[in-house]
């Protein structure tokens, strides 16, 4: 273990329909890293977008009303010299924060969308988890199905549904999803093209757009976690169990009805599967983690019927991390997250280049007016 | 030795001092309340033997110091049952009870600073007068910092109002005696469907909590604000309104609360109305007769007005108990959902589907989710109790209708072990009417109980006066000291069979 002795800030919350879960696991990441005797803090970001810096010792419940008491208003400020400083009270200056890293634990909006990681690198702060593209890629489940049929690998078909869009050439029923969202948040089960297109003036989750993919009640979830450093690896393969037997897909309640969060949802972990299924799962969730730049720890979605396999989705910062998902090898939390650190410090996510802008188009541009004459 | 006199006086303040910081805090800082408060508490019980010698104690300091060391006795001991910390209300060190607390230690440094000029027995007396006076100091460091905290909440109020031009969601504003959290929570889950609806936490119904709300919750894809606005006096709805703009205005229900501020139920229906005036369409309650003259008002000022009923199934909302006590929901004559489970407050249900036909839901959709609506928790559902007996939790109720309908309840249900117990501190805040509403109150449970447990002093005499009335063959009258007593009682008395409805229920910083 590389035991780097960096200020941590552990980042949750934000302007999400996620924003409670991300709470659950930036305080379980926050007391972990206090476990192992990192030097931690909250930065709790509010459904409004606020920054405040919290005691990471916090429980869920200080949560419930809103900005729990005692947190201390803090801004993010991009450009050279950037990041997290407190406003500073009336006597006193802005002071700043002292994080070398920040734990990313924001799910489902900015934060696993690419707009905090794009603050963050023009604020030059190191951090955990995905770049601004891998985050990207992976909220947008369209961009993300075009990855993944243009590499070959097996995935349901996957259409943009708008108002006037044509039949998306297979049947119905069908799955209608936000086209951005980390969670199964807004997903809904409809029988026919009419009763989708409904839904999308009525479901206020399909407002930035959503997605048809057909309704295979035969088939099954199955996830796989990965993490990038010190080298690309897969977890154990998890089933996870459907709360209620009439439930149509794994809903948001079923992951996070439990209070806990992701890691206490029901499961069967490792799950019983053919060694050929198994092979081919990790195969193609290799393949998935080098196409959309993994980094940090991510969880791979799929869809099966015991024997063909579907890829369906990416979680580019999962619900607690995946950390339940490192059974077999056993990684534990502490090291899963240690090693995320040591990554954000050693391989920064953006390093901006001005290579080659050495001023030879300039000298030889002549004038501005001649170009637009 | 006066100089010790005097530290031991300086210390002395100190647990009076977080006894009616805490009393200050509960009753939302304002200057007078504490006060009040310590009437009540001294006059009760054993108090008065302890406040009479407390205040002989700083006459006689002034030609023998010592004497102060009863007065400090009583500041410390008294009054026996205001507790230090609280255990239903604990003391919470916010930063406006830690700013109060430092213009209450300043306004001490000053009286007994002023006090020394005179000479250090001078200062031990001051001292020990400000012992006795701490309500009032209190309540003068409340007025005091009224004016710092009204500029704080200023600031916040307009931070919230500029989030609110920039959101621009449309506003649901709900107020009413009572009813008012279960219709936004009715409100929010009808819409819930269709629209990205943001409602206000239960507790966050004033203005610092509103501008709260908004600044915490309100993100930026919101819809729908739902909004529960509370009251304590005229003029403060209006001003809400001021910034959080309603686009459908609700009042729910008028009924005595808060008399003790308003005096007059008339004066209540002035200030909910205020929630009209700047609201193209409103949804009011028409089964009663000072609602239904307020939709009149304002159908000839042009608002789209939804007159809605429990009662009426012709208005245009209206939301009818069966007889296997499901729901039936009308509106505009045609039937949109029946079997609608749970003791919901009905006229709450039909507000809420009429603010939901207001904001154009489809009449479908408000039907199917009426079939899941949720029911609100601890309303008058019996549960077995530990002892094996049934309990009705109606402790959240704290007005004279609602107590009323918990008594139905309690005659409703089999008790084949043969008792009826209600457990009650009766109601407050009832203003000019509170003894008599309580006397009415016990009048009509000692009728339909067995026995009826009086807890705490604070209505003590208005409930056993009601009960007395009762007359024979009533129901027997037990005094208990307070909640817990109350429940141990039920415990070592009662059994499997037997039934007991806890009615109300007051902060401990009540007697």
């Amino acid at each position: 273990m590389t035991a780097s002795p960096a200020a941590i800030a552990v980042a949750f919350g934000g302007p999400s329909p996620e924003h409670d879960v991300s709470v659950l696991t930036g305080l379980q990441a926050a007391r972990e890293l206090g476990r192992v005797g990192r030097s931690v803090t909250g930065l709790y970001w509010s459904k409004t977008g606020d920054w405040y810096q919290v005691d990471p010792a916090l429980e869920a419940t200080a949560f419930v009303e809103g900005v729990p008491r005692g947190a201390e208003p803090v801004r993010l400020t991009v450009g050279p010299g950037g990041g997290f400083a407190s406003a500073g009270g009336r006597f006193g200056k802005a002071r700043p924060l002292a994080a070398a890293v920040v734990v990313n634990c924001c799910h489902g909006g900015p934060g696993e969308d690419g707009s905090l990681q794009g603050a963050l690198d023009l604020a030059g702060m190191a951090y955990t988890g995905p770049t601004v593209a891998g985050a990207a890629v992976g909220m947008d489940k369209l961009a993300f199905a075009g990855v993944v049929e243009a590499a070959g690998l097996p995935a349901l078909p996957r259409r943009l549904l708008e108002a006037g869009s044509p039949d998306p050439g297979f049947p119905g029923p069908y799955i209608l999803k936000p086209r951005f969202g980390g969670s199964s948040i807004g997903v809904e089960v409809v029988e026919d093209l009419a009763t989708a297109r409904a839904r999308l003036g009525a479901n206020p989750h399909l407002r930035q757009g959503a997605v048809l993919e057909p309704y295979r009640p035969d088939l099954h979830d199955l996830n796989v976690g990965v993490r990038s450093w010190p080298g690309l690896a897969l977890s154990a393969i998890e089933k996870p169990v459907r709360a209620t037997a009439s439930a149509e897909i794994l809903g948001y309640q079923d992951k996070y009805g439990g209070g806990e969060g992701m890691a206490s949802a029901p499961r069967e972990l490792p799950a019983a599967l053919s060694e050929a299924l198994a092979g081919t799962l990790r195969d193609c969730a290799m393949t998935v983690a080098e196409l959309c730049a993994v980094r940090g720890v991510a969880r791979i979605d799929f869809l099966a019927d015991g024997e063909t396999l579907f890829v369906n989705e990416i979680n580019t910062v999962p619900g607690s991390l995946a950390r339940y998902l490192w059974v077999d090898p056993v990684v534990p939390f502490g090291q899963l997250l240690d090693d995320m650190v040591t990554e954000a410090l050693e391989r920064p996510a953006a390093r901006f280049s001005a290579v080659g802008a050495d001023g030879a188009v300039l000298r030889a541009a002549g004038s501005i007016a001649g170009k637009l004459g | 030795m006066t100089w010790v006199l005097l530290g031991v006086c300086l210390a002395g303040l100190v647990p009076g001092a977080l006894r009616w910081l805490r009393v200050a805090q509960r009753e939302h800082y304002l200057a007078g309340s504490v006060f009040r408060f310590a009437g009540r508490w001294w006059r009760c019980g054993l108090n008065p033997a302890l406040a009479l010698p407390g205040a002989a104690g700083v006459v006689v300091a002034a030609w023998w110091p010592p004497a102060v060391l009863v007065t400090v006795a009583a500041g410390v001991v008294g009054p026996v049952g205001l507790g230090l910390r609280g255990r239903t209300s604990k003391l919470a060190w916010t930063r406006r009870l830690r700013t109060l607390a430092g213009v209450v230690g300043g306004l001490e440094v000053v009286a007994v600073g002023a006090g020394l000029l005179g000479g250090v027995r001078m200062g031990l007396v001051v001292a020990a007068w400000t012992i006795l006076a701490l309500p009032l100091v209190v309540d003068l460091a409340c007025a005091v910092t009224a004016p710092l905290e009204e500029r704080l909440a200023a600031g916040y109020v307009a931070r919230a109002a500029d989030r609110l031009r920039r959101v621009v969601p449309q506003v649901v504003a709900i107020t009413g005696s009572y009813g008012k959290t279960s219709t936004k929570g009715y409100v929010a889950h009808l819409l819930g469907g269709s629209r990205a609806v943001v409602a206000s936490p239960a507790s966050f119904n004033n203005r610092a909590g509103l501008a709260r709300a908004v600044n915490e919750h309100l993100a930026d894809s919101t819809e729908v604000f739902v909004a529960e606005m509370g009251t304590y006096g005229p003029g403060e709805i209006a001003e809400l309104c001021r910034w959080i703009t309603p686009d459908v205005a609700v009042i729910t229900a008028i009924g005595p609360v808060h008399l003790e501020r308003f005096r007059t139920e008339e004066r209540i229906v002035e200030a909910k109305s205020e929630i009209l005036a700047s609201a193209p369409a409103v949804v009011l309650v028409v089964d009663d007769g000072r609602l239904a003259a307020l939709a009149d008002r304002a159908a000839t000022e042009g608002r789209r007005v939804h007159r809605v009923s429990a009662l009426d199934p012709s208005a245009d909302v209206s939301a009818l108990v069966e007889e296997d006590g499901t729901l039936t929901v009308r509106a505009g004559g045609e039937e949109l959902a029946r079997g609608v489970p749970g003791h919901a407050q009905p006229g709450n249900v039909a507000c809420a589907v009429a603010v939901a036909l207001e904001l154009g839901v489809d009449r479908a959709e408000i039907g199917r989710r009426l079939g899941t609506l949720p029911t609100v928790a601890h309303r008058l559902e019996p549960v077995a109790g530990s002892g094996g007996a049934v309990v009705l939790d109606d402790t959240y109720n704290a007005n004279p209708a609602g107590a009323r309908a918990g008594l139905d309840r309690l005659a409703s249900l089999d008790s084949p072990g043969g008792r009826r117990v209600v457990v009650t501190p009766g109601m407050v805040e009832l203003g000019p009417r509170q003894e008599e509403e309580n006397a009415r109150f016990a009048e009509a449970a000692a009728g339909v109980a067995t026995d009826l447990v009086v807890v705490g002093r604070t209505n003590r005499r208005a409930l056993l006066g009601g009960a007395a009335r009762a007359g024979v063959g009533a129901a027997r009258v037990e005094e208990v000291a307070g909640r817990s007593e109350a429940v141990a009682w039920v415990r070592a008395q009662l059994g499997p069979g037997d039934v007991v409805l806890y009615e109300n229920d007051l902060p401990d910083h009540y007697p």
